[in-house]
């Protein structure tokens, strides 16, 4: 599913990623950990395709991301759902039009996409919210709308960039699940966390970056 | 996609309700303007002479000139004023003129001859005031006039047109940039709704279509606008020369067509041109 070789990723001098090479196989799940600066998150940025990088190929479902066109990048998108770390809600659209607006891309009818966005929020205790605006919400609840949004296509690749960050125990336990049972259906998820007690949790393959390159790759802990 | 554009092209129009209205009239009176000088000027252009063509002035040469001296005027005229187009009028024609034209001359020609008649020239030029300063010369016994107060009325006609015209292309420029500037600004108000958008997979199309619509609204209203006011303008002020014995009008077809394609056509270039330059730099 998802092929890196040789990449780096150069910001004003500062080398972020340098030389990484990584391969994830469709259907796995990944955790990437590592300490802050590590590169964690612009891995993810260059995966979604929200940057090049400065040298290297990536490839996602047979796919090279690094030279794809812009009119290519929709497509690719599609298949990918993010949940971003500052959770990128649309601030004039309630709870419920957060998550059905990407399902319009997907060419769904309204009535199917709320349908299918009551059932998202529901398991991931918001649908008492649907009628809110993002700025009304918690932390913890706007992540979770982030979530929802991220998980209501059911695309084939997920990518969470600290997706527990904001969520109590019980609520990062019910997401883990949640990602879980979308594994578990085939798609193929790569969470970025701090978060130990979720590496912990799930026997997963985990990647340590640090510095800019892959330290460690294999069962937590190490 | 089209539902998702006219869903949050409304949303857009609702959140600036001044715009449209505003952008509406900012369109509407140029083409009004424009439209009702075209159908005023299509009016009158059968009774008034409205395009600056050549005037004809006859000269009256001395009699005293004969055919060789009458060519060397002609020649040395010719030589200083290149813009006059200079045509001698031979004495044949001339006394078949004066025939038509006064009646009670015919008899008076009939016994005298045409060869009584002094030397007449007629001198083509766009500029039949300038033929006046023939006046002084020697050789010449008399001017005729210089202009009909149908070529002054239309001069004057054609010169308020040109004004009418520019105003309203002035106008028109100022309501098309407001229109790009206003896409600009929604751009920039919604730079990051529209980075979010893009990363959830949205494509070019669906990003620039609620901008298109919130356009094509006011461009079909002041579409609507101008076509009205033109109408009720052109036959109020067709109306008001009835006295001459002219028929009221309305505007022409073709004008309704081209206002109607002005108003759309110009606001969504504008749109359309704004959102290639800037909509990808808007992230």
């Amino acid at each position: 599913m998802i092929r890196i070789r040789g990449v780096t990723k150069v910001y004003d001098r500062r080398q972020i990623l340098r030389g990484l090479d990584l391969s994830v196989d469709a259907g796995e799940m990944v955790f990437l950990t590592g300490p802050s600066g590590a590169g964690k998150t612009t891995l993810l940025r260059l995966l979604y395709a929200a940057e090049k990088p400065t040298t290297g190929e990536i490839w996602l479902a047979g796919e090279r991301v690094d030279t794809m066109k812009r009119s290519g990048l929709p497509q690719l998108r599609r298949k990918i759902g993010v949940i971003f770390q500052d959770f990128k809600l649309l601030r004039r659209k309630t709870v419920m039009e957060n998550v059905t607006f990407v399902l319009r891309f997907h060419g769904i009818a309204p009535r199917e996409a709320n349908r299918r966005a009551y059932k998202v929020l529901k398991r991931l205790g918001l649908h008492h919210r649907q009628s809110a605006l993002p700025e009304s919400l918690s932390g913890g609840e706007q992540q979770r709308v982030a979530i929802a949004r991220a998980l209501v296509y059911q695309p084939r690749l997920i990518l969470a960039d600290e997706p527990t960050g904001n969520l109590d125990a019980d609520l990062a336990a019910e997401l883990l699940s949640l990602l879980c049972d979308i594994n578990y259906q085939g798609a193929t998820v790569v969470v970025a966390t701090h978060d130990h007690a979720l590496l912990e949790s799930l026997p997963a393959r985990t990647l340590v970056l640090r510095r800019g390159v892959i330290d460690y790759d294999g069962r937590w802990p190490p | 996609m089209m539902r998702h554009a006219i869903a949050e092209g409304w949303l857009l129009l609702r959140s600036r309700g001044l715009v449209s209205p505003i952008l509406a009239l900012a369109l509407a009176i140029p083409i009004s303007l424009a439209g009702v000088t075209i159908s005023v000027r299509q009016w009158l252009e059968p009774v008034i002479d409205l395009g600056d063509r050549e005037g004809v002035v006859a000269i009256l040469l001395h009699p005293r000139l004969d055919e060789s001296g009458r060519r060397a005027w002609i020649d040395e005229q010719t030589r200083r004023h290149s813009e006059w187009r200079l045509v001698a009028v031979e004495p044949e024609e001339l006394a078949q003129r004066m025939s038509a034209w006064f009646p009670y001359l015919e008899e008076l020609l009939e016994r005298e001859g045409p060869e009584m008649l002094p030397p007449m020239v007629e001198i083509r030029t766009r500029d039949p005031e300038g033929v006046r300063e023939l006046k002084t010369d020697d050789e010449v016994l008399a001017v005729g006039p210089t202009s009909s107060v149908n070529q002054v009325v239309g001069r004057v006609a054609g010169r308020f047109a040109t004004v009418l015209f520019t105003v309203a292309g002035l106008l028109m420029a100022g309501a098309v940039l407001f229109a790009g500037v206003w896409v600009h600004l929604e751009l920039h108000r919604n730079a990051e709704e529209i980075a979010i958008m893009r990363l959830m997979g949205a494509t070019e199309s669906t990003v620039r279509g609620p901008f298109l619509v919130a356009v094509t609204v006011p461009a079909l209203l002041a579409a609507a606008a101008s076509v009205v006011i033109t109408v009720v303008a052109v036959g109020w002020i067709s109306r008001l020369a009835a006295p001459l014995g002219l028929a009221a009008t309305g505007p022409s077809l073709m004008v309704v067509v081209a206002q109607v394609c002005c108003a759309i056509v110009l606001p969504l270039a504008a749109a359309i041109i704004t959102l290639e330059r800037h909509a990808t730099t808007e992230e």
